[in-house]
């Protein structure tokens, strides 16, 4: 081979042997791509010249001069040639372009002129053919070996069974090999061994957690909204969907129909309808003061750009401002391809809290909620009714009500009473404060911004010191003489408590049970009631007196206020100078520190107080600075719902509607006549909430009439003076035949997977090859277009395609792959593919890469046997770093990571949240998913270094391993380690360095028992006990967790 | 292997070579490597635009990013006409047909400059007499008056005026700085992210988009470091595992490596051995570095800054920390400008909080000789409006605001465009985000057109397809 040949080789993969014509697409059209089309190509904003270079008709039209830019056969003649080997003024490209052609490229197009310059169109946008397999055996095989012999390149042999059994377990389902399932197949002679392990796999469940990851970077899978807020949202439901569709080899052309139309097909299946949450994974905002029209531009861009990536593998999203500037793509294709997406129903402003959050959500009720919920729900509304009709009678029968409310409110009669505390204490170790004279600082939101305000506490509780996960805390009150009807929690919000401004922890507050004895006698409590700010999900105030634990009130989203709870008594008690009452405030949430950061205690005598401080604004406008145990002296702190000294100012047959609802609710919680009522439907109302929000839920499409879709020039979307478009595919590719009716998502859908669109299929082939390669037949996995890499085995991609196309079958595809000697390959090089191939893309071996951030993961869990094994299901929380979110808002928020078996699950299951992605997956280069995402970079940086040796659930691994390897490891553990994770034995050379390393750390660590027993007591795993052996066997297995070969597949 | 990208030419990321940490701490080259000490003397490294386009006047950029949107009105922007107009409805001329953000369907109404403005400077600059420290420095300052954005709204705002993309995936200003230049700085990652927040205002949310690599490797990104916790994320050992325990471990794991490499001769081996090392050398030298209690009282006195306190003047200190150990790109993010209501009151807590520590930084680099190679920047993702929000606040704006500039190829003591007497639109010399971008990596000696990555088949810039150099305001 000479020399000359050799280097064109390594250069680039398209150049050609002297003597092979030259071809269009593979030779020219990638040269005038990069450096021709920008300003003689699609795009008529910017052509220069009036010259077209991608059409033949054009390029060979002599222009106004009279020489035509190309004249077939005569290179001499054509301006094109004189133009690229000219050097002064008129040398093209031109120097402002940046862009220069080597000789060799201009060689290359004068030969192609020469030889009458043949157009080809596009290789993408043909029609796919079967190629003809040149030769026996596995296809891809056949194909990739025919290249080789022409290259002259000699395939490697074989890997060995330990290479190909962690290659094939790291890719098909993303775990290694245990070393039981390694001497299977090693010991496993029959010719099918391979087969054998390749059709376990395939069917493991396993299977579909690794796959998944990929069409979940697609489609933008994740479990907040992206924007602003970025609140968590209801889609797992739909992630599950992929993990079954894909377990189950749910055939491409259905997943695909259910995804874009599910909500459309005729009798859709209930899958169906999940799957239809594709088109809800853009990101949505609920940011204040958005302008609807333009986010809605931008949810529906966002969908076309993920439609086009995703199965087309092209980019749009340039078409959204101007045509493409290199792929036949127009604006109105993309404006077209947006309005099939026109009918789905949603605002531009999308809720984040509240029932209607997130708008169109399916319930998915388990057998027999349905009917339970109606029942409840009935009971619930006929309870309310009965109360209504009650208070309505009685407040027709009592107008008089009106003024004596107002009158009892301004002599304070309804106000409640504050108390100091005699003591406070917490179980679980928070310190718990008093300030009464004493002066705090407290930082509130107060009219929309952050006010500071120092003063005296007036009996104010402040928890600081460590946070527990949960906690109860006693406090004591000695009230004096008096006569109580009620005891309020007044919760107060304040910037230094990360969450919701109310809890030390977590996004919101939970209060699972409120209990109060008076003198050592518990109290009944009959009635919780809290103001509007706990109007949260699960935040029903009746919680905290249900004597279930597992329920409470709780509060968060109703951001920047003081949150407060009225508990009524079952009857009114009394008490005396020595009297003491015992407050329990039970914090006993999953939610990990849900636990109050700052309360004050209050009681009433009057029947009865509402639990009402107002807003924030105007206590601090208003509170004067009393003495203890006094009333707060203004307006808001009078015990009524501030909606009503309003509404009673309004003449009665004048109120609206918002006004009389809010006096009928304050009626019926303030006469004691309707008590009876109000119980019996508060009590009603908790189960039916209770029932309503423990129901899984996801976002789904919900059709309705479709929005006008205008052409929108540079994304104006305030310009409504354009061309209506209706919905289309891309002109180029062809017509949907609707016979007149206006094209929906389905008939979209079914023109994806039909025979009529050349391009899904070898996108999809293109990117799954990536994932057995480490690179794709055409490296741009996200642009099969003109700027795109023309496949290296085009005829393999298209026979992969047609094959793929003809069964729409997923696993076959993969089995196709992996069953190839091509797979099989060893990754070892050799001088000589170093040198003609050095990015494997005629593989004549494998390739070596590190795994994906997830399978870094589960390597870890898997090997260390933390691995929790449980398919699908919410989102899991692993332990992250204390404060990582704390640069979001609305609501102010920090991480809390889940309990027990969640905290060990795989990674596909980790809660995708987009603006602060979890650090060990963005590390690890996992994406953030805000946009579709077919490439992931790979990337090898410190940061991964010191996740890998620090971050606390890889530490908790190195100890559980070593648990397991000191009771399973024999007279060996450091040798039984290594081969649990590498799947052989150390050799002689490593075994020293481990064993090196145990001695080293063993003689610290008898040093250091503190030591010792702090680095074993890292994560909630079970424990066997800390020792300086168990300590220095961690240090070693956390040496081999962080070895290069432990993740990376070969 | 996965490859990265679709590079260009450009592209010297190849297997050949070796991929590094932060900011491609380097193309080192392989022999170095395999010596130790021969790689402990060669952590820097060069980006693609090697040569640079052009000579470059500076060599790292200090953004000081004031988030929520600062008021251009009662800082930089003295607007007498305005004030006269105080109450009166703003002429719809220059409403109509225009974005706008909370105020959709209200009145809109003109609302004054809610503090004094005075003279400051050789030239008699109008500064808000909030900012005497600022207004007192202003010789060494570019003013620019006349910024525009196109997003109305925080989130896709920050992404733009950080990204120059509304979509997200493009990589940030202080990536494409890293993956241009490469970085300086040794031990410590070349694109650094601070946050501080204050009083007054709504602390609106930042992303982690906002320092994201997009779709450049993750070794590009920068990384934020917090006042809470782990000053960088994982930079501290395990407990009960010293530093001597933490090195005896990374040596286990770079021996067990090195032995790797010997048989397979794979390169990522051997960078997967430089990142263990260099992560080893971070955590020796980070929770010192940002550990200003050490510097002497005169300096704390003159930024304002208590040690700890996480505040907006420790990290002043801190960047200039960083800045003089080499780090490429660093970004301070004070929260909470955004003040829809009472912007009087609280433009008095940004003051305090933000005036002595920027003006502090600045002189500080001057009289070390770093403002001449240091590009500092000062502005948000928007500015606010001229009209009123509920009688005492301002609405988000983004036809016209104010950016400062100084040092590093930037011409000081002048003041470049204005807007309308309204204080509502640009209207001389008009600065878009691109023009910006364009204006910033050109004094860092980069043509902004021709820093670009291939992705979904374009180039890829932090420009988009537009962008002009300011050349009026480069030195």
């Amino acid at each position: 081979m000479s020399v000359i040949r050799v280097s064109l080789l390594a250069l680039c993969f398209s150049c050609l042997a002297q003597s092979a014509p030259v071809s269009f697409n593979r030779d020219i059209r990638p040269i005038m791509a990069d450096t021709c089309f920008r300003c003689h190509g699609p795009d008529k904003g910017s052509r220069m010249s009036g010259l077209r270079l991608d059409l033949r008709e054009e390029a060979v039209r002599p222009s106004r001069n009279g020489k035509a830019p190309i004249v077939p056969g005569k290179p001499e003649e054509s301006e094109i040639i004189g133009r690229i080997f000219a050097t002064g003024a008129g040398k093209m490209p031109p120097d402002f372009a940046h862009k220069t052609l080597t000789d060799s490229q201009k060689q290359t197009i004068r030969r192609w002129v020469a030889e009458g310059a043949p157009y080809e169109g596009h290789w993408a946008y043909q029609p796919i053919r079967r190629p003809e397999i040149p030769g026996a055996g596995n296809p891809v095989d056949a194909f990739i070996d025919a290249r080789l012999a022409r290259d002259g390149l000699r395939a490697l042999p074989e890997a060995d069974r330990r290479t190909l059994l962690r290659r094939a377990s790291f890719d098909l389902i993303g775990l290694p090999p245990t070393p039981e399932e390694l001497a299977a197949f090693e010991n496993d002679k029959a010719p099918d061994a391979w087969a054998k392990v390749v059709e376990r796999l395939l069917i493991s469940p396993h299977y579909a957690e690794k796959q998944a990851m990929h069409w979940l970077d697609a489609v933008r899978y994740a479990d907040s909204t992206g924007f602003h807020g970025d609140n968590l949202w209801p889609a797992w439901p739909y992630r599950d969907y992929v993990l079954r569709a894909i377990r189950d080899n749910k055939p491409f052309d259905e997943f695909t129909r259910e995804q874009l139309a599910g909500d459309l097909l005729p009798n859709g299946t209930l899958d169906a309808k999940i799957a239809s949450a594709y088109n809800r994974m853009n990101r949505y905002s609920a940011e204040g003061g958005l302008q609807p029209k333009e986010y809605l531009a931008k949810y529906g861009a966002d969908r076309v750009r993920t439609l086009s990536t995703a199965f087309l593998g092209s980019s749009m999203g340039c078409a959204e401002c101007h045509d493409h500037k290199f792929d036949p793509f127009t604006s109105k294709d993309f404006y077209s391809m947006k309005a099939f997406f026109a009918d789905i129903k949603e605002t531009g402003l999308m809720p984040d809290r509240g029932e209607s959050a997130f708008g169109s959500k399916l319930l998915l009720y388990r057998p027999g909620e349905k009917e339970k919920l109606d029942a409840l729900t009935a009971r619930a509304e006929a309870a309310k009714k009965d109360l209504d009709s009650a208070a309505k009678k009685l407040m027709a029968a009592d107008p008089g009500w009106e003024k004596g409310v107002m009158e009892e409110r301004e002599r304070g009669a309804l106000a409640w009473v504050w108390q100091k505390p005699v003591s406070a204490k917490s179980a679980n170790g928070s310190v718990l404060k008093i300030y009464e004279d004493e002066q705090i600082d407290s930082a509130f939101y107060a009219a929309g911004s952050l006010k500071f305000e120092r003063k005296r506490g007036d009996g104010l509780v402040v928890a600081s010191g460590p946070v527990p996960d949960n906690d109860t805390y006693t406090v004591q009150i000695r009230p004096g003489d008096g006569a109580w009807t009620a005891i309020g929690v007044d919760l107060k919000q304040d910037e230094s408590l990360p969450g919701a401004r109310l809890a030390r922890g977590a996004d919101r507050f939970v209060l699972s049970e409120v209990e109060v004895d008076l003198n050592g006698q518990r109290l009944p409590l009959v009635l919780a009631t809290a103001n509007k700010a706990g109007e949260q999900v699960d935040g029903a105030a009746m919680a905290a007196i249900d004597g279930d634990l597992k329920t409470g009130w709780s509060g968060g989203l109703a951001e920047a206020r003081n949150y407060m709870l009225a508990l009524r008594f079952g009857q009114k008690i009394h008490t005396s100078a020595d009297s003491v009452i015992t407050i329990r405030l039970r914090q006993e949430s999953v939610i990990r520190r849900a636990v109050i950061g700052r309360f004050r205690i209050a009681l009433s005598g009057a029947t009865y107080s509402w639990p009402e401080l107002g807003d924030g604004k105007k206590q601090f406008d208003a509170r004067k600075d009393d003495g203890p145990q006094a009333t707060l002296n203004t307006d808001v702190d009078k015990g009524v719902a501030p909606e009503v000294p309003d509404a009673l100012k309004v003449a009665a047959d004048k109120r609206d509607e918002k006004q009389q609802k809010a006096l009928l609710e304050f009626f019926e919680f303030y006469r004691p006549e309707l008590q009876e009522a109000l119980i019996r439907w508060t009590r009603a109302d908790l189960e039916k909430t209770l029932l309503f929000w423990s129901i899984p839920r996801v976002v789904t499409t919900e059709a309705t009439e479709p929005a006008v879709t205008r052409i929108l020039p540079r994304a104006d979307w305030m310009n409504e003076t354009t061309e209506i478009v209706q919905p289309a595919i891309p002109a180029f590719l062809g017509k949907l035949d609707t016979g007149g009716r206006r094209a929906t998502r389905l008939d979209l859908a079914n023109w994806l997977v039909s025979k009529d669109n050349p391009l899904t299929a070898r996108a999809y082939v293109n990117r799954v090859w990536r994932e057995f390669f480490g690179i794709g037949l055409s490296k741009s996995l996200d642009d099969l277009g003109s700027q795109g890499e023309a496949p290296v085995h085009p005829e393999l991609l298209d026979w992969l395609a047609f094959d793929f196309r003809e069964h729409w079958d997923m696993k076959q595809l993969v089995r196709t792959i992996v069953m190839s000697k091509a797979y099989r390959r060893s990754s070892m090089s050799s001088p000589e593919l170093d040198e003609k191939d050095p990015d494997n893309r005629l593989i004549a071996r494998q390739s070596r890469f590190r795994v994906e951030a997830e399978t870094v993961h589960d390597i870890a869990l898997s090997v260390s046997g933390l691995l929790v094994d449980r398919f699908g299901g919410p989102p899991a929380k692993p332990v992250t770093p204390q404060g990582y979110l704390l640069a979001m808002n609305f609501p102010k928020r920090d991480y809390s990571e889940s309990r027990g078996d969640d905290l060990y699950r795989r990674a596909v299951y980790t809660q995708w949240q987009r603006t602060f992605l979890h650090p060990e997956l963005l590390n690890f280069d996992a994406p953030t998913r805000e946009e579709c995402t077919v490439n992931r970079v790979n990337s090898n940086t410190p940061l991964q270094a010191l996740d890998l040796l620090n971050d606390p659930i890889f530490v908790e691994a190195a100890r559980v391993f070593a648990q397991r390897a000191i009771k399973s490891g024999g007279k060996n553990p450091v040798d039984w380690a290594f081969r649990e994770a590498e799947d052989r034995a150390p050799t002689v050379e490593e075994h020293k360095v481990l064993q090196g390393l145990y001695t080293d750390s063993l003689k610290q660590f008898r040093a250091d028992r503190k030591g010792a027993e702090a680095l074993l007591s890292v994560g909630e795993s079970t424990h066997a006990g800390a020792s300086a052996e168990l300590a220095a066997l961690t240090a070693v297995t956390r040496a081999i967790l962080n070895l290069h070969e432990t993740i990376t597949r070969n | 292997m996965y490859k990265e990208l679709n590079m260009t030419s450009t592209d010297i990321c190849r297997r050949s070579f070796l991929r590094h940490g932060f900011g491609g701490l380097g193309m080192i080259a392989l022999n170095s490597l395999l010596s130790p000490k021969a790689f402990a003397q060669s952590m820097t490294s060069k980006g693609v635009v090697n040569p640079l386009h052009h000579a470059a006047k500076a060599k790292r950029v200090i953004f000081l990013y004031q988030a929520g949107g600062p008021s251009h009105l009662e800082t930089f922007d003295f607007k007498p006409q305005l004030a006269k107009l105080d109450g009166k409805p703003m002429p719809e001329s220059l409403t109509k047909g225009q974005q706008i953000a909370q105020l959709q369907g209200k009145d809109l109404v003109c609302f004054g400059p809610q503090h004094k403005f005075r003279r400051f400077g050789k030239n008699g600059e109008l500064i808000c007499e909030l900012f005497p420290q600022i207004g007192g420095i202003v010789d060494d300052l570019c003013i620019v008056r006349s910024m525009t954005t196109e997003q109305i709204n925080h989130d896709p705002a920050h992404t733009i005026m950080n990204t120059g993309s509304i979509i997200p995936g493009r990589p940030s200003m202080g990536s494409w700085l890293l993956y241009g230049l490469g970085a300086e700085a040794e031990n410590l990652p070349g694109f650094v992210v601070l946050v501080s927040s204050g009083k007054g205002g709504q602390m609106q949310p930042i992303a982690a988009r906002q320092w994201s690599a997009g779709l450049l490797p993750s070794r590009f990104q920068g990384v934020k470091f917090n006042s809470i916790g782990d000053p960088v994320l994982y930079i501290n050992n395990p407990p009960g595992v010293n530093q001597k325990l933490q090195q005896r471990s990374i040596e286990a794991v770079n021996a067990l490596n090195r032995i790797e490499y010997g048989t397979l001769k794979d390169p990522e081996i051997l960078t997967r051995v430089a990142q263990y090392e260099l992560a080893f050398k971070m955590q020796a030298s980070v929770p010192d570095l940002v550990d200003v209690s050490k510097e002497p009282k005169s300096v704390l006195e003159m930024y304002g800054a208590n040690p700890g306190d996480g505040s907006y003047a420790s990290n002043c200190l801190l960047a200039r920390k960083l800045a003089e150990r080499g780090v490429r790109f660093i970004q301070l993010y004070h929260r909470d400008w955004d003040h829809h209501n009472n912007v009087k009151g609280n433009m008095e807590f940004k003051a305090q909080e933000t005036d002595r520590a920027t003006a502090a930084l600045i002189t500080d680099l001057k009289q070390r000789g770093m403002l001449e190679d240091t590009l500092v920047i000062w502005g948000g993702e928007f500015g606010r409006t001229p009209m009123s929000q509920g009688g005492d606040g301002r609405d988000h704006h983004i036809k016209g605001f104010t950016y400062l500039m100084a040092g590093g190829g930037i011409k000081p003591g002048i003041s470049y465009g204005s807007t309308d007497d309204f204080g509502y639109a640009a209207a001389e010399n008009v600065v878009t985000v691109h023009d910006f971008h364009a204006t910033m990596l050109h004094v860092l000696g980069i043509d902004h057109k021709r820093l670009s990555v291939k992705y979904q088949g374009l180039d890829a810039r932090l420009t988009g397809i537009s962008g002009d150099v300011v050349r009026d305001i480069l030195v």
